[in-house]
């Protein structure tokens, strides 16, 4: 349902995404990995629009995106967004919000949902994600852990296709990171294709179903996740997860 | 108030420093009635007055300092175009003739006109030489000589307006132009049912009276013949009263007075003075009662005895000056209800200018950020200009530079001026909050699907404009103060109204205190509330 062609992107005289081409498909969970500038990020910010691209195309379903941002691409941005939930390192909850007020913002002002219907199903959301009695917690009142899974269900209340993770639990304290696994690993179970940039070896290896390794701005090795992670045909990737173990 | 001016920013600032100065030497007894001067050199007054010294001080510097403004001071006093840096004008001569007769000589010092008087009450230079007509008010506070000039307080009117004649009575409900602190103004006042503008500069008056933003304007005959009567929409309907141009001095400098006063008496007795007023080619018939003048006529002049039957007539006595008192008045309850009158137009004008100062800076802001490029250009150019510019300058043009293409009233041009001006500096406060907004809020918002207005107007702008809260208010408060500025487009608001009391009552202090009490009241409520959401934004 997401295939990438020929993607290129560069940062001024710097390649951070080397000619990549890779297919997602529908319903499966893939973990992208490697070390740090390895261009996993950046694959995933390019796949919803947040970084435009120097070449090649992707496609979303029906909508493809070409180099160019926001000005060329903006009916095809606007819709791949709908379709495509994005959660993030830092979480980025809205701060003037409470955690439903973050959840109902796009569902009634992207989608046109009414706040009643909004809220119903905002709740339903938090409750899937343990926090029905963070309600009308606003952002600074919550522990990290809390607001990265304010910030997948308010991901989910517009009903994504597919849901891109960037590291969701790189910035939480240790203690706060198996809650988000928690979640991530039901969302799989329920079927959502996601992917996932993540250094969580363990839920790359137990919960994806396919796992990438990016270096240098290049996929070096894809295939199965326990294939990869336990036996590595490439020297990077034996040394990047000799390292990570 | 006769002294023609144009376009000034740096007027309002000396009519401030005049209130301070004021404020500070607080007359507290009012100063005693000044001695009318033996006339004629002849016989020393038989007065058995103690020397008091500035006779003797003048002479031993060899200097006597006449103060005045050169700023649009044709014929009074003004540079030579042809000569720059050298001055003309019958005032010069004048000044020249005197210095002469005291055998020193004459040294010009510049001082912005509206603090003429201040200036010679903290010793600045020894005289005021310079257009200082004689009016209620300052007969309180300077020594006023025999006259050098007799004015008529001329009224003019557009040709298209029959309704305008020659009557105070017939002037109840209209719109009159004049001078502020001005002989003319003292002689409006006499009639509460006249409406008078107040203007600080001389040119105004007659542009707005063209643009019909008044009905008429009764100034001075010289200023008239200058600045209205070559307008061709404008006719001279007639002149209502005489005025006179006299030499000021410190009221305790008595021998240099009197000295003056001689002076001034040979050089009219010699016709040296009708040859130099000729050179401007502004001598009249009105003039020919200076040679005869005596006591009876330097007393009436003062308002001092009561003026002759039928009175507002010429040779007029200070309008308004019937057997007065001198003295500072007390403030009328009146005179109180005004002032709350005056504050409420302040916080008004603050409001209606803070409320357009607010949604088009977000919007300067946005464009700035957000925009094209050329909108952003755009954006930032009137950033930069409407800061680095002064809002005296830009409330000017917008209300009399413009007044050809469009006519705004002065409440409005007060408003849109104060508010245009706010605008840019709210635009920088929104900027540095919209920036201050972390990246990832908007990166959230695009990824739910917004568009970026939407993003904007959801998320970051509610934020941004949080953090800007009491910036914002604080800007309301220098805005408060700024408001006092548009008094230079005729708008009477509080510090107007102060200063209208001031003169009138012949004393600061309380007027002062008055004011400063209302801008207080309206603006520490504010700061308290500033200081609470600064608070309440540093907690979270």
């Amino acid at each position: 349902m997401i295939e990438v062609k020929s993607l290129e992107k560069i940062y001024g005289d710097r390649t951070v995404i080397n000619k990549v081409s890779v297919t997602f498909e529908k319903g499966k969970v893939v973990a992208l990995v490697g070390p740090s500038g390895g261009g996993k990020s950046t694959l995933l910010r390019c796949i919803n629009g947040l970084e435009d691209f120097q070449g090649g195309t992707i496609q979303v379903g029906d909508d493809v995106l070409y180099p160019g941002g926001y000005e060329r691409n903006k009916a095809a941005l606007l819709r791949i967004r709908q379709r495509v939930g994005m959660v993030f390192q830092t979480w980025n909850l809205f701060a003037h919000r409470t955690a439903v007020g973050n959840i109902i913002e796009a569902p009634v002002h992207v989608k046109g949902l009414s706040v009643e219907a909004a809220t119903k199903r905002a709740r339903e959301l938090l409750e899937r994600v343990g926090l029905s009695h963070r309600v009308g917690a606003y952002p600074h009142e919550m522990s990290g852990g809390e607001q990265q899974r304010v910030a997948i269900a308010r991901a989910l209340a517009m009903d994504p296709a597919a849901l891109l993770l960037d590291e969701p639990t790189s910035a939480l304290d240790p203690e706060r990171v198996g809650e988000v696994l928690d979640v991530m690993k039901n969302l799989a179970n329920d079927g959502l294709t996601m992917l996932v940039v993540t250094h969580e070896m363990k839920f790359a290896r137990d919960v994806s179903h396919r796992t990438l390794v990016l270096h240098g701005g290049a996929i070096i090795e894809d295939g199965p996740s326990h294939d990869v992670i336990e036996n590595p045909k490439h020297e990077r990737t034996k040394a990047f997860l000799g390292h990570a173990r | 108030m006769t002294h023609p001016i144009t376009l000034s920013p740096v007027r309002l600032l000396a009519v401030l420093v005049t209130f301070a100065v004021a404020l500070l030497s607080c007359q507290g007894p009012p100063p005693a009635p000044p001695m009318v001067p033996a006339r004629d050199g002849g016989g020393a007054p038989a007065d058995a007055r103690r020397e008091d010294g500035s006779l003797r001080r003048v002479r031993a510097a060899g200097v006597l300092r006449w103060g005045g403004d050169i700023q649009g001071g044709a014929p009074y006093v003004y540079e030579d175009p042809a000569q720059a840096g050298r001055n003309k004008g019958f005032e010069v001569d004048l000044a020249n003739a005197l210095a002469r007769e005291l055998g020193v000589r004459a040294e010009f010092v510049q001082n912005d006109w509206s603090a003429l008087v201040p200036s010679l009450e903290r010793g600045t230079f020894d005289i005021i030489l310079n257009g200082l007509e004689v009016t209620r008010p300052r007969v309180g506070r300077l020594r006023f000589s025999r006259p050098y000039y007799v004015f008529g307080a001329r009224l003019m009117a557009r040709r298209d307006n029959p309704r305008v004649r020659a009557d105070l009575g017939a002037l109840h409900g209209m719109r009159i132009g004049t001078l502020t602190n001005s002989f003319s103004e003292e002689l409006l006042k006499s009639h509460p049912e006249i409406n008078i503008v107040g203007y600080e500069g001389t040119e105004e008056p007659y542009t707005d009276c063209v643009a019909g933003r008044n009905d008429g304007v009764l100034l001075d005959d010289i200023i008239a013949n200058i600045y209205g009567v070559p307008k061709p929409e404008l006719r001279v309907v007639g002149d209502l009263s005489d005025g006179f141009y006299s030499i000021a001095s410190r009221p305790a400098d008595e021998d240099l007075a009197q000295a003056l006063d001689r002076a001034l008496g040979r050089i009219i007795e010699t016709g040296e003075l009708e040859r130099i007023l000729r050179a401007e080619n502004i001598y009249n018939d009105r003039q020919l009662g200076l040679r005869t003048w005596g006591e009876v006529e330097q007393q009436r002049m003062l308002g001092l005895s009561a003026p002759a039957a039928g009175q507002s007539g010429p040779p007029g006595a200070p309008p308004g000056a019937a057997g007065a008192s001198n003295a500072p008045r007390r403030m009328s309850a009146s005179q109180v209800v005004m002032f709350f009158k005056g504050a409420g137009v302040t916080l008004l004008l603050s409001i209606l200018a803070m409320a357009l100062a607010i949604p088009l800076g977000l919007g300067l802001a946005v464009a700035r950020l957000y925009g094209p490029k050329p909108l952003a250009a755009i954006a930032g150019a009137y950033v930069e200009l409407y800061r680095g510019t002064p809002v005296l300058l830009q409330l000017y043009v917008l209300y009399y530079g413009l007044a050809t293409y469009v006519r705004l009233d002065a409440v409005t041009a007060a408003i849109l001026g104060l508010g245009m001006n706010y605008a840019a500096y709210e635009a920088e406060v929104y900027r540095a909050g919209i920036q201050g907004v972390p990246k990832g809020q908007m990166e959230a918002a695009l990824s739910l699907g917004m568009t970026t207005p939407l993003a904007l107007r959801r998320v970051v702008l509610p934020q941004a404009f949080r953090m800007a809260l009491p910036s914002v208010t604080n800007d309301f408060i220098a805005l408060l103060k700024d408001s006092s500025l548009v008094s230079v487009i005729t708008v009477v608001e509080l510090t107007k109204r102060m200063t209208i009391v001031a003169v009138d009552n012949r004393s600061y202090v309380l007027p002062g205190l008055l004011c400063a009490g209302l801008y207080f009241a309206m603006s520490y409520p504010l700061s308290i509330f500033a200081r609470r959401l600064e608070e309440k934004l540093a907690r979270s």
